[in-house]
């Protein structure tokens, strides 16, 4: 049987789509990424305010502390967070989107995220 | 003649009764039982009636008994049929072809129905004389399944009938047909009947004996299905009060909806009938349907997934598949527990499945992978079962999935909450109710905000502000504080009318809206602890927040 489309895999990055490896803080008993997200399967996509899309469920990065571990490692305000350590994140509600950020026994996360700037840049890359 | 007729219902009865013992259909046969004797108890209760709305009330119950025995009977009659003819409905394990894929039965639920009335002027003003007073209530089917509402007593005062009742059939399939009846009759004696001359009272009651048994007859034949004759057999006159059919209409499943709809009624009875109501025509109610395929488990054991990402491990998970998800836990007892999942893979009308051996999993016997695509990406998981017995029996488990999906059409799009029925209250004497036309000021001016005035006053205030010491918890700018100006205050208790324009009733499509003048929408929703898992039958229905958490 043929495979149709495509699988993600290490490596493959798609045009568009930004790896971003961010190595997580100790404050007292925590280990904090310095961002905040919005969005899951259970939430109402249309108060997204980031999606061009208003009925995407995806996980958006809605806030990025200043100084902190996310901002050093590059992630922006408005990205699409698609996995976090090969896990997929298109597919989660909110709370187990936030669990595995949060996860205590890994201290570096790598996220697979999409830009629109990037996109867009893309996108017109193609037509020209 | 009355014993002529009475010999005939005993008779009947007994017959009923041998039918049910011969059949050995133990739960129908007790169904029988039981509306038997709640039929002799409302016989003997509507004898010892002194109170027209005690006789009304009397009058219903039997009714319903009577509709109930003859659906049962109805379906004893098909099930001997089928058994005398060699068909059991159990599927042989071996036999020839496959048999046909049947689609899982559902719960369906009807509640909030309400019925506008349209008075004519006349009616209205019309100030002598007592209030004409009807008692009605509605009788609902499926299958041959019969419930009714409770029963409520309209006068001219009431803009709408509405019945408090959630009614619920547990064993509906995806092609059911919900027939809807409502029934009423004059709370006061109907004169016509009394003042017939002798000669014509008796000639009607020697009709009905010869007839009685015909109609018997025909309503054996049609009951159980939804057929054209209304469900319930008119009861001779014996000097209790008389329910007449107003009006009538049939649900389907294009009808299901998670909110408020409007059908069209039947209208069946003239203004000559004396229990004649000036129906609007239309009925709003809540009709939802949960398949079972939504809420039970429908295959479960242990999976094998290849993880997405960079390494291309295989992860040994309990998978069980409910709805429209397969949940992956870390071990069997987390699906108890209530411990989140490890992942959940989406399984709904656009997701491809297939089994084989794929490229990449070359020497993995036992696959399969399901494929969704959302907006330009697409995400295939890599399942392995433990063996080809278990291979098979997941893909027929997706297969029958998605007939499910195909057949229950938009009830498997989320699931759809239905409140358990509160018990019946008894019914109560005719409160004047509140209506509209009475608080209306017939002003030139047209305000809305006056309409939705006298609305909020009447549901009483459900305004509130987010306590300002919230935003402690938020990520956001403050809320306003109670004193700006932008923010809700509680309805204020306005002594004077406001003026406006035509009267108005209520919207077809129900729920008085929330208006909350002064209501920031800017501000974003605030975090709330995690919500319960909405599990099984009680789903929250479509989320309206759109939380942000700190990570």
């Amino acid at each position: 049987m043929l495979l149709q489309g495509h699988q993600l895999r290490d490596g493959c990055v798609q045009p568009g789509q930004q790896r971003v490896e961010i190595h997580k803080l100790r404050q007292g008993e925590n280990l904090i990424l310095g961002f905040s997200i919005g969005g899951g399967i259970d939430q109402d996509p249309s108060q997204n305010p980031f999606s061009e899309d208003k009925t995407d469920k995806g996980i958006y990065v809605t806030r990025v502390s200043e100084g902190g571990p996310a901002e050093i490692a590059g992630l922006q305000i408005g990205d699409k967070i698609m996995q976090v350590n090969g896990w997929d994140m298109t597919m989660v509600t909110h709370d187990q989107a936030r669990k595995r950020l949060t996860k205590r026994s890994e201290e570096v996360v790598r996220l697979l995220v999409t830009r629109q700037s990037l996109q867009k840049a893309v996108q017109q890359s193609m037509l020209s | 003649m009355q014993d002529r007729l009475h010999i005939l219902e005993d008779l009947n009865m007994l017959y009923i009764r041998q039918m049910a013992l011969s059949l050995e259909d133990t739960e129908l046969q007790r169904k029988l039982d039981h509306e038997i004797r709640m039929r002799e108890g409302a016989c003997k209760l509507l004898a010892a009636c002194s109170q027209r709305e005690q006789a009304l009330e009397a009058t219903k119950s039997l009714l319903v008994c009577n509709s109930r025995i003859l659906s049962y009977m109805g379906e004893l009659q098909r099930r001997k049929e089928a058994q005398v003819l060699g068909k059991t409905g159990r599927r042989p394990s071996d036999s020839g072809p496959p048999a046909e894929r049947s689609p899982c039965r559902g719960r369906v639920c009807i509640s909030d129905l309400r019925i506008p009335l349209m008075w004519k002027d006349t009616e209205y003003f019309k100030n002598k004389g007592d209030l004409h007073r009807w008692a009605v209530f509605l009788l609902l089917q499926l299958g041959e399944h019969i419930q009714d509402t409770e029963m409520i007593l309209v006068d001219r005062t009431l803009t709408d009938i509405s019945f408090q009742s959630n009614v619920l059939f547990t064993e509906a399939g995806p092609d059911f047909e919900l027939r809807l009846e409502l029934y009423g009759a004059c709370v006061e004696e109907e004169g016509a009947l009394a003042g017939a001359p002798k000669r014509l009272a008796t000639k009607l009651s020697s009709s009905l004996g010869r007839s009685s048994g015909r109609r018997v007859r025909a309503s054996l034949e049609s009951a159980g299905g939804s057929g054209s004759s209304p469900i319930l057999l008119p009861t001779p006159a014996v000097g209790g009060p008389r329910y007449h059919l107003l009006a009538h209409t049939t649900l389907t499943l294009a009808a299901v909806q998670d909110g408020f709809r409007t059908h069209d009624l039947t209208l069946t009875s003239h203004e000559e009938n004396p229990a004649w109501l000036p129906l609007y025509g239309s009925v709003c109610c809540r009709l939802v349907a949960q398949p079972l395929c939504m809420t039970q488990p429908t295959a479960s054991g242990t999976l094998r997934v290849q993880q997405a990402g960079e390494l291309q491990d295989w992860a040994r998970v309990h998978g069980v598949l409910k709805g429209t998800n397969l949940f992956c836990y870390r071990q069997p007892e987390d699906a108890d527990t209530g411990e989140e999942p490890l992942f959940t893979i989406a399984i709904n009308k656009e997701t491809r499945v297939r089994a084989g051996e794929l490229d990449h999993a070359a020497g993995q016997p036992f696959t399969l992978s399901i494929s969704n695509r959302y907006g330009e990406d697409e995400v295939t998981h890599t399942l392995q079962t433990e063996s080809r017995g278990a291979l098979h029996s997941w893909m027929e488990a997706l297969w029958q999935l998605f007939f499910d999906m195909s057949q229950w059409k938009q009830c498997c799009d989320e699931i759809m909450k239905i409140e358990t029925p509160a018990p019946r209250k008894p019914p109560q004497v005719l409160a004047k109710q509140g209506s509209l036309y009475h608080e209306m000021a017939i002003e030139p001016l047209d305000d809305i905000a006056a309409v939705t005035d006298i609305l909020a006053q009447r549901e009483g205030t459900r305004l509130e502000t987010p306590p300002p010491w919230l935003a402690m918890f938020t990520e956001q700018p403050a809320l306003p504080t109670p004193c700006s100006p932008a923010s809700v205050a509680p309805a204020p208790a306005r002594t004077h009318p406001m003026p406006w324009g035509r009267p108005r009733t209520f919207s077809l499509d129900a729920v008085p809206p929330d208006h909350s003048p002064g209501a920031s929408r800017s501000v974003a929703p605030l975090p709330q602890q995690p919500s319960p898992r909405s599990r099984g039958l009680f789903s929250k229905g479509p989320s309206r927040t759109w939380l942000q958490s700190p990570v």
